[in-house]
């Protein structure tokens, strides 16, 4: 039974993630089991076999990221789960796919680092290595869901992204939010069948890599070709390549390509939501955990008047350089809780306002935000 | 604050975690309160100290809990091994009406230290009473529901019934009831007699 019947289920995150990848058509799992990353194979061990998929439990990493790039090939939804240093063993056929546009999704339960770290704890100290996985220039996408509910949601997103712009896609969870437990509420099967974006044979002969289109200067990106299918090149090869996936000796027009087929159209990729912003001074950005603090740190200073708002970032990368510069031009001060101590994200808000607003970083290492962390922030800056 | 901060705490195979999850089971599937649990992980959860926390948001508006943490003072504290009953402060618990409840077990706790300094307190043999009524162990952790349900009153009869269906096998359910009735009582007189000092 691939879907779960409609219903409200308690569950722990990373098993609503490994449900809602069942329910966006995953069929092939590859992983080698890390804390705090483990129930995601140990669930999709059971499930995938009863849907007529495929878990394979690998040797190590290696092997793993590179069974499920395979697998995509000939046309399986597939995916991998696994912490900091699997990510980081991982980064060479991540690198290696995003070449080949081969869609496949990722999720990432950051623990702390580096090495071995403290392996329970949650810590996003893995953003910048999911935006610079591998050699080479690319674009991925990373979703930052903030709970159990989100993690089944994005985890339907996360495919559809990976179908559609055959790149890379992370899931940004942690060990916190991986072994909290809540409620999901699970949509019909009807529902969830609308929403998923399905892996079919290419009709087209020609256009299997993504190009662009000289007369409108549009990116288009087609299906992905599914090895052993007609018209399907019979190998591929991690070239810079043309719209045939032939070896081309122009890599300025392919790296051009494989950046901007994601970056025009970051409109629709680059997920957002905002909290109270109309009349915003003080502009709290947050991803992932730490905006579930910022909700009621902005309720409580609105209650002494403090006109605070929340712009969250559901999509991390691409970065919504635009949306940002936007949404903070007006603002005293940006404040940006992560929960890690440089300050990732910060530095990209720093970025696109040029140093023009002060941006403070509330930096918590292995410790999740309380809203009076982010609330006691707001007071200072008000004054 | 409408939040319900719950704490459990002993040492692994005990229950401590099953017990946490009929709570959060019954206030958030049955009866539709945002509720967040989390647990201890590793090697803690198989024979070292263990614990478990939930909380739930009694406002039926709120759905989704900012800080998904249980913070001291807890509403419910439940401690059944030394080492963790040693832990605990005077200030772990809050010290408010209808609530700040500290349930230990006698047969694994030889003496709870801060005892005379918290207002509601209850030691009850749960692992004894178990073995003696009903031949095992593991019936203490309906007896120490029947006891949550009643005292903490976060959610109905019903939805706690509801959930220990949901939990245990259909071949002990019987049993598990009478267990769970026993911890109902058990907590009613309690409260009978909080009833009567405070008269």
């Amino acid at each position: 039974m691939r879907f779960m019947p409609e219903g409200k289920y308690l569950m722990m995150g990373n098993i609503a993630m490994s449900e809602g990848a069942l329910a966006a058509g995953l069929n092939f799992f590859g992983g080698y089991p890390i804390t705090p990353s483990t129930e995601v194979i140990e669930h999709l061990a059971a499930r995938l076999p009863q849907v007529g998929g495929v878990c394979m439990q690998m040797e190590d990493e290696l092997a793993s990221i590179n069974a499920v790039i395979g697998a995509s090939l000939v046309g399986a939804k597939a995916m991998t789960a696994t912490s900091g240093p699997g990510i980081a063993l991982m980064t060479e056929t991540i690198s290696m796919a995003a070449n080949l546009e081969i869609p496949f999704v990722f999720c990432d339960v950051q623990r702390n680092g580096p090495g071995t770290g403290y392996v329970t704890e949650p810590h996003h100290n893995d953003i910048g290595l999911m935006r610079f996985a591998g050699n080479g220039e690319f674009q991925v996408i990373t979703l930052a869901p903030m709970s159990c509910q989100e993690l089944y949601d994005l985890t339907i997103v996360a495919f559809n992204f990976a179908e559609t712009y055959r790149c890379p896609v992370f899931i940004m969870s942690d060990a916190y939010l991986g072994h909290l437990h809540e409620v999901v509420k699970i949509p019909s099967k009807e529902k969830v069948e609308k929403m998923v974006i399905k892996r079919e044979i290419p009709e087209d002969i020609i256009g299997k890599f993504s190009y662009k289109d000289e007369s409108t200067g549009k990116y288009i990106i087609p299906k992905p070709p599914i090895m052993g299918t007609d018209y399907c090149p019979p190998m591929f090869l991690s070239q810079p390549h043309s719209l045939e996936g032939m070896p081309t000796p122009k890599p300025q027009i392919f790296t051009e390509m494989m950046i901007k087929k994601i970056t025009s159209n970051i409109d629709k990729i680059a997920l957002t939501d905002t909290y109270k912003l109309d009349d915003a001074e003080i502009i709290i950005i947050a991803y992932g955990l730490p905006v579930r603090a910022s909700y009621r740190a902005v309720d409580l200073a609105r209650k002494e008047g403090i006109k605070v708002g929340i712009l969250r970032l559901i999509t991390i990368w691409p970065f919504p350089d635009e949306k940002v510069k936007e949404t903070v031009k007006d603002a005293k001060v940006v404040i940006v809780p992560e929960l890690n101590y440089t300050g990732v994200i910060a530095e990209q808000v720093e970025r696109v306002t040029n140093l023009n607003t002060p941006v403070i970083r509330i930096p918590n290492v292995c410790e999740i935000h309380h809203p009076h962390d982010i609330l006691k922030v707001i007071k200072e800056v008000d004054k | 604050m409408t939040r319900y901060e719950i704490r459990v705490s002993g040492f692994g195979g005990q229950g401590v975690i099953t017990l946490s999850k009929m709570i959060i089971m019954a206030s958030s599937i049955y009866e539709g309160l945002a509720a967040t649990q989390t647990e201890a992980y590793s090697a803690a959860a198989r024979g070292g100290k263990c614990w478990a926390e939930v909380v739930v948001e009694l406002d039926k508006n709120i759905e989704l809990i900012d800080y998904p943490k249980a913070l001291k003072p807890y509403d419910f504290l439940i401690v059944l091994s030394e080492e963790s009953a040693n832990d605990v402060k005077v200030d772990f618990i809050k010290d408010e009406e209808n609530t700040g409840f500290l349930i230990w077990d006698p047969t694994t706790i030889k003496k709870l230290k801060v005892g005379k300094k918290i207002n509601k307190v209850l030691g009850i043999p749960v692992q004894k009473l178990a073995v003696e009524k009903f031949g095992n162990i593991v019936f203490g952790n309906s007896i120490l529901f029947g006891i949550f349900t009643i005292l903490s009153g976060i959610f109905s009869e019903e939805s706690a019934l509801e959930t220990i269906k949901k939990f245990v096998p259909n071949s002990t359910l019987d049993k598990n009831l009478e267990a769970f009735e026993l911890g109902k009582q058990e907590a009613m007189n309690f409260l009978n007699k909080i009833k009567e000092e405070n008269n």
